[in-house]
């Protein structure tokens, strides 16, 4: 009897089975009933994504709302002492919660009585930690209630008597105990037996480190798989893939869910794409304009394109909404970084990891602000903190070698900037940083390769060719520095950005002398022509031009006439696109 | 508004947003064992006079190790005491247990009454003695505990307690078994490092900062000293990682794990211990100096520089010299001249890889004296003295130099240094060819006492100056015949530098140099020549060598003289006048085996030449005796015996056993050479001696087992005893002869013809 809840689960999956969203009416049934039965079980944010999807959808008519759980002989015995503990629970009497649910046999009450537990344990521990009888002790504050949680469940999960929930439970339980590969299988499990619950997929997504990983797993086919692969698309950095899975997403109904809208502004945002990212989260905010979540990832947008007016209401907004939530202090901090107070800046930074020391996030940033401040040693710890609590940080670690850059010690950020570019190899900011630490080192070879790689990802800031094409120049290649300008100021125009870029004119600069010297004067002209509409370049540009009228005149060649069109080699204007996931580059022989 | 921004400076307790209780100045705090160890205390105080002398000195013994050690369970804790005085034992048990199984005041009683002891007019105890100290600590520690921290301890007091009860009924017998080896009741964490060792770090739980930097600095100076007796890599980095977990700021423990890395070769693991080591410094070095940016600009430069040592540790030579430059870069620019100093030396040490560079010696030793940094400046003249000693510079001026440079370490203790200078010496003694000398120096420094009396127990002998001596040692015997000897030796280098050590290369190629020789007395060219391989791998030019050795002994001539004409150019051009000598010689002895005196002659005088500048006797000798062989062969055996007494000397003195045979085998065939022109009488004398010098040949090739050569002395003395009408003699020699001959194949190689 007790596999009821696990049955009717069951029912439910292989009535939406296939991943398709044909019946969004069945859908939104499955996402209510899903909501209520994780609210009965205190699973709050849980309940909250499904109704926030549920929300999402067309209303349903009276008559097809979800009837409410049937309730079974065990669930009638277990009632009284059920709704006493959850109101006990809800008030976070956890243990309180646990004692009157002893001996409940109801899948309801057990679950709540086991996971009253294990929040109690977890209580103590957050408690213990302020209060341990040594610093060094810290690290040694365990959840007590875990193994003795582990071992009933483990029975449990034998006797095949866990429903969904409980399974989750049990998948937690494991994984807080580091045992990684176990808590994997229960999860998928639990995903297998309740898929509606998006806990579930929630844990598997921080437990899956890579693409080989996914691709192993055997998941149930619904519907929620695809919002699982969405996310986990995210957070694996595959954010084409995640973007395509979002969209159908929305093309299939959900085109006003606010997760899927703010997932999709994230992913804009880790692909730097920042005027789409920050339209979308300016629409966002619109349709949920109280939302606290994600709006550290706003501000951070707009800090990049310094909207300081845009930004100031955003934190104010916040700030009269919830001051003390680690978003908040977060955005008020890039508030007063962009107003240059680097202090306060730092302070708020503290605050949010005071609020929540996982938040790893405000290290990094609060390492730029002692970056700003001058005040490199403080930098230097913060970085290394965010390296602590995430190995895989790569900004924490292009920090660091950036504040060693400021130490004037190129050699000696080499190291860190290698660990940043290992974790995004596809990220040009890290290989021009490498580039100009190898350039400064004087090991122009490698400097040549970082360069060039960083311009075939992609380059974020335009300046990888410039500064190739440079090197080339000092190492009299003419040839290949002539080519490397004629991309660059291809890609300028390409762009259609009207931004004044200060290498343009020196650009032309070069290429009106290079065809100088080869004796190409329409090609030289043309350059010429162009470096008269720079102030710096004016001067040089017009007497180029008469230098190249007088040669003309003398050797009097077959055609006079100027207004040749700015000409390209044909081999270099074929648009070659970056390509998209590439290993990191082997520098040298030694790469620790 | 100014508050606010005193605190906006980064706060290093602050970490995961929690305050750590360092902030405080508490470096200790009150655990279930240190209970123990204060119960022991007090009841130490009150038995007072009734223990016996012997149990108060081990006790007195005891407590040290215990202050300092990490935690142990109650068990160990309790079989130590016993094992100094099993009364005592007792009452601490019954304390304890009082304690344990009374009430929460039990334990607050206990520790208001330790302060009593400090009361009085005559106090037990003395505030600032070693125990004393300890107490304040703990009185200290344990009043500044909140409530719940209170109830913590006591409960974890009782756990403790029961925890032991337990064990206690359980097994009985095993704890017998696993401690029989604690006689002396010394804890020290290295003998923990048996089969317990896992168990130990289970139920040892964090340590406090007091006993983690205890334990660092312990692992750090067995690393120095005596890497065996250290942890093994695995365990250590086990444990440091622990270590780290409890507290990451914990700097120190980073670098040990850099050591660590650096033990097992790991580069990456190394690396990242380093600079992470270094980032962290940063920190602390700005806090402990009120003048901010000297402390951590200081670390800066030496990040660099340690950078620059591991690279080069690690063979990455450019990577090195960048890092180095940087950090000399730093140094300039901050006018640190100390540090300026041993990135010179470093500078150094780099160039010397790629090319030799007296110039920036000299002036790292001036500079180094000025500034009165007396390591490096001495470090400095034995490189320098090594260097002249390769090229050839004047012996006495080089110990000179060496003497002067041992006054210094002598002055200032240097003890490591002293070592360097005896190795050296041994090896600079060796390169000259004077083996009796040389043994000398390797025993003086086997016998001598390390200089570090702080802990007598452990000597300074797995540094590298102990692995050079010990090698020449092992060869020096393996030259004497004494191969017994010199595999104990080298079986005794095995152990105290395991195969993945730093300085295991050493023995590996002296081992498998001793070993070539062996076969290439023994004829057993086929083994000779599966050990050239290993030892190409170790030093490659020895390799070339070897291999042109084995070639020609197995009559590849041409082969042969292809390989060392290589070998010679490289040796020229990379200056390695010894090789170049020894190529040399080789080459001139293809040359006579291939009956080209003529021409093998200008080969020896070249060799004679630059062996007499570069001041190697031995090699001098060597080439006489070359010499004067193909003088004997060239038909002027008188010339060849007159500098035949140039070389027979020194031969006789320094030479190895085989070198000796060969040389009285040489005298005695030109004594007989020239015999033929002298009248009757004095030709038989001139035999008897010939045939006396046979003997003695004879002899020395007995030793070193090299048959062949025994056989051609057997066939000599049976012709000498022939000529002399002696039969019964000769009868002897023949029958010897035919035994060794039909044991060894016959060479195509005629036997007057060869002199080795």
């Amino acid at each position: 009897i007790g596999r009821a809840g696990a049955m009717a689960a069951a029912a439910m999956v292989a009535a939406a089975g296939g991943g398709d969203f044909s019946d969004l009416r069945e859908i939104k049934k499955q996402l209510l009933s899903v909501a209520e039965r994780s609210r009965e079980r205190g699973l709050q944010h849980s309940g909250k994504w499904a109704a926030e999807l549920a929300f999402a959808l067309e209303p349903l008519p009276l008559s097809e709302l979800p009837p409410p759980p049937v309730l079974t002989e065990e669930d009638a015995r277990d009632l009284d002492a059920y709704t006493l503990a959850k109101s006990y629970f809800d008030l976070k009497e956890y243990d309180r919660a646990a004692y009157f649910l002893q001996g409940c046999k109801s899948q309801k009450a057990y679950f709540l009585y086991m996971y009253s537990r294990y929040l109690s344990g977890e209580k103590k521990k957050d408690d213990e930690t302020v209060d341990s009888l040594g610093p060094l002790e810290k690290g040694q504050v365990k959840n007590e209630a875990l193994r003795e949680l582990r071992v009933e469940l483990s029975k449990k999960h034998k006797a095949q008597e866990l429903d969904g929930f409980g399974l989750y439970l049990y998948g937690v339980v494991l994984r807080k105990l580091d045992l990684v590969k176990e808590a994997i299988d229960v999860f998928v499990e639990a995903a297998h037996v309740l898929p509606l619950h998006w806990g579930a997929w929630l844990e598997l997504c921080n437990l899956i480190t890579d693409k080989e990983m996914l691709k192993f797993l055997s998941l149930p086919d619904t519907w929620m798989k695809e919002f699982f692969l969405a996310h986990i698309y995210t957070e694996l950095q595959l954010i084409e893939e995640a973007l395509q899975k979002y969209q159908s997403l929305i093309d299939a109904g959900f085109s006003k869910s606010t997760y899927i809208i703010s997932q999709i502004a994230v992913a804009y945002h880790n692909i730097r794409d920042i005027d789409k990212a920050l339209s979308i989260f300016n629409e966002l905010r619109k349709q949920d304009p109280y939302r606290i979540e994600n709006m550290d990832t706003f501000s951070n947008l707009l800090y990049v394109r310094s909207m300081k007016p845009e930004l100031s209401y955003l934190a104010h907004n916040l700030c009269e909404i919830d001051k003390y939530r680690v978003e908040t202090c977060c955005v008020i901090g890039n508030y007063y970084s962009l107003r240059s107070q680097h202090e306060k800046a730092a302070l708020y930074f503290q605050r949010a990891l005071k609020l929540n020391p996982r938040y790893l996030g405000a290290w990094t940033l609060m390492g730029h602000e002692y970056m700003e401040m001058k005040n490199t040693s403080a930098a230097i710890q913060a970085y290394r903190h965010a390296i602590e609590v995430n190995k895989r940080d790569y900004r924490a670690w292009y920090g660091l070698g950036q504040t060693y850059e400021i130490l004037k010690m190129p050699f000696y950020c080499l190291y860190y900037y290698r660990r940043a570019h290992q974790l995004r190899p596809n990220d040009s900011r890290m290989l021009v940083a490498l580039g100009e630490c190898y350039e400064k080192l004087n090991q122009l070879v490698e400097a040549k390769k970082c360069y060039w790689r960083a311009y075939a990802v992609g380059d974020v800031e335009k300046m990888a060719l410039v500064k190739l094409a440079k090197l080339h120049e000092q190492l009299n290649e003419s040839e290949q520095a002539a080519q490397c300008y004629i991309k660059y100021i291809q890609d300028i125009y390409s762009c259609g950005e009207v931004v004044e870029h200060l290498e343009v004119s020196t650009a032309f600069r070069y290429l009106a002398q290079y065809y100088f010297k080869c004796k190409l004067w329409d090609e030289a002209s043309a350059c010429a022509q162009k470096c008269c509409a720079f102030n710096d370049t004016r001067e040089e540009g017009k007497a180029l031009l008469r230098q190249i009228l007088q040669l003309r005149s003398q050797g009097e060649t077959s055609s006079t006439d100027v207004a040749a069109p700015f000409f390209l080699p044909a081999s270099l204007s074929a648009n070659n696109t970056p390509t998209r996931r590439v290993s990191p580059l082997n520098l040298s022989s030694v790469t620790p | 508004m100014a508050s606010v921004h005193e605190s906006l400076y980064f706060n290093p307790m602050l970490t995961n947003g929690v305050v750590h209780a360092n902030v405080f100045g508490v470096r200790d705090w009150v655990t279930p064992h240190k209970m123990a160890l204060l119960v022991l205390l007090s009841e130490l105080g009150r038995a007072g006079a009734q223990l016996g002398l012997l149990e108060r000195r081990r006790l007195n013994r005891l407590l040290l190790p215990l202050l300092q050690g990490p935690d142990m369970a109650l068990s160990r804790l309790r079989k130590a005491i016993e094992e100094c005085c099993p009364h005592l034992a007792g009452s601490v048990h019954i304390r304890l247990k009082l304690m344990a199984e009374g009430e929460l005041k039990d334990m607050e009683q206990f520790f208001d009454d330790l302060s009593d002891s400090f009361s009085g007019t005559e106090p037990e105890v003395h505030k600032t003695s070693v125990v004393g100290l300890f107490l304040r600590h703990m009185i200290l520690a344990y009043n500044k505990l909140s409530f719940s921290q209170v109830y913590k301890l006591y409960t974890a007091l009782q756990q403790y307690f029961q925890k032991d009860e337990k064990k206690d009924g359980a097994d009985e017998n095993e704890m017998e078994l696993t401690n029989p080896e604690e006689l002396d009741g010394k804890m020290e964490k290295e003998e923990l490092a048996g089969p317990l060792r896992e168990e130990e770090i289970a139920c040892s739980g964090p340590l406090s900062q007091k006993q983690a930097e205890y334990f660092l600095s312990q692992q750090a100076s067995l690393l120095k000293n005596d890497e065996t007796k250290a942890l093994a890599p695995a365990s250590l980095q086990k444990e440091l990682n622990n270590l780290l977990k409890f507290n990451p700021d914990f700097a120190e423990a980073h670098y040990l794990s850099y050591l660590n890395s650096l033990r097992v070769q790991d580069v990456f693991s190394s690396t990242h211990s380093l600079l992470h080591y270094f980032d962290r410094l940063i920190l602390t070095g700005a806090e402990s100096k009120s003048n901010g940016d000297e402390g951590y600009g200081r670390s800066l430069r030496y990040a660099a520089l340690n950078l620059a040592a591991l690279h080069c540790r690690f063979g990455h030579y450019q990577q090195a010299e960048l890092a180095l430059q940087e950090a000399i870069r730093i140094a300039q620019e901050s006018n640190d001249h100390v540090c300026l100093q041993h990135c010179l030396s470093w500078l150094y040490i780099l160039e010397q890889k790629i090319f030799d560079s007296c110039v920036l010696l000299e002036h790292s030793v001036n500079k180094s004296l000025h500034f009165g940094l007396p390591y490096l400046a001495s470090l400095g003249i034995q490189s320098l003295v090594q260097q002249r000693a390769f090229a050839g510079k004047a012996a006495n001026k080089l110990m000179d130099a060496l003497k002067d440079s041992d006054l210094l370490h002598w002055k200032h203790s240097l003890s490591e240094l002293i070592d360097i200078s005896i190795a050296q010496k041994t090896a600079i003694w060796r390169l000259y060819g004077r083996s009796t000398m040389a043994l000398q120096q390797a025993q003086t420094l086997l016998s001598m006492n390390s200089l570090e009396a702080v802990n007598v127990g452990v000597q300074q002998n797995n540094t590298e100056s102990f692995a050079v001596v010990l090698c020449h040692l092992a060869e020096l015997h393996a030259e004497q015949g004494y191969f017994a000897a010199a595999s104990e030796i080298l079986k005794h280098l095995k152990e105290r530098f395991p195969p993945n050590s730093q300085h295991a290369q050493l023995w590996m190629l002296f081992d498998q140099k001793i070993q070539f020789e062996r076969a290439m007395n023994d004829g057993r060219y086929h083994v000779a020549d599966s050990l050239v391989a290993g030892i190409t791998a170790l030093n490659s030019i020895e390799g070339v060598y070897r291999k042109a050795i084995v070639l020609k002994a197995q009559n590849q001539m041409s082969e042969a003289h292809r390989l060392l004409q290589k070998l010679l150019i490289h040796c020229q051009k990379i200056k390695n006048t010894e090789m170049v000598i020894r190529v040399l010689l080789c080459i001139a002895e293809l040359y006579w085996r291939s009956s080209c005196h003529t021409i093998a002659l200008p080969v020896l005088l070249q060799a004679l030449a630059l062996a007499r500048e570069y001041s190697l006797q031995y090699l001098a000798s060597e080439t006489v005796l070359n010499l004067a062989f193909s003088q004997l062969i060239l038909g002027i055996p008188e010339q060849a015996l007159n500098i035949l007494h140039m070389a027979i000397e020194p031969v006789l003195a320094h030479g190895a056993v085989l070198d000796k045979g060969c040389a009285m085998f040489l005298v005695a065939k030109c004594q007989v050479a020239s015999a033929a022109s002298y009248t009757p009488q004095k030709k038989i004398e001139a035999l008897e001696s010939a045939i006396l010098n046979l003997n003695e040949a004879k002899t020395y090739f007995a030793k070193v087992d090299c048959k062949e050569q025994l056989r051609d002395v057997l066939y000599f003395q049976a012709r000498l005893f022939h000529t002399l009408g002696r039969t019964q003699e000769r009868n002897k020699c023949a029958m010897l002869f035919r035994q060794l001959h039909q044991e060894l194949p016959a060479h195509g190689v005629p036997l007057i013809n060869a002199f080795k």
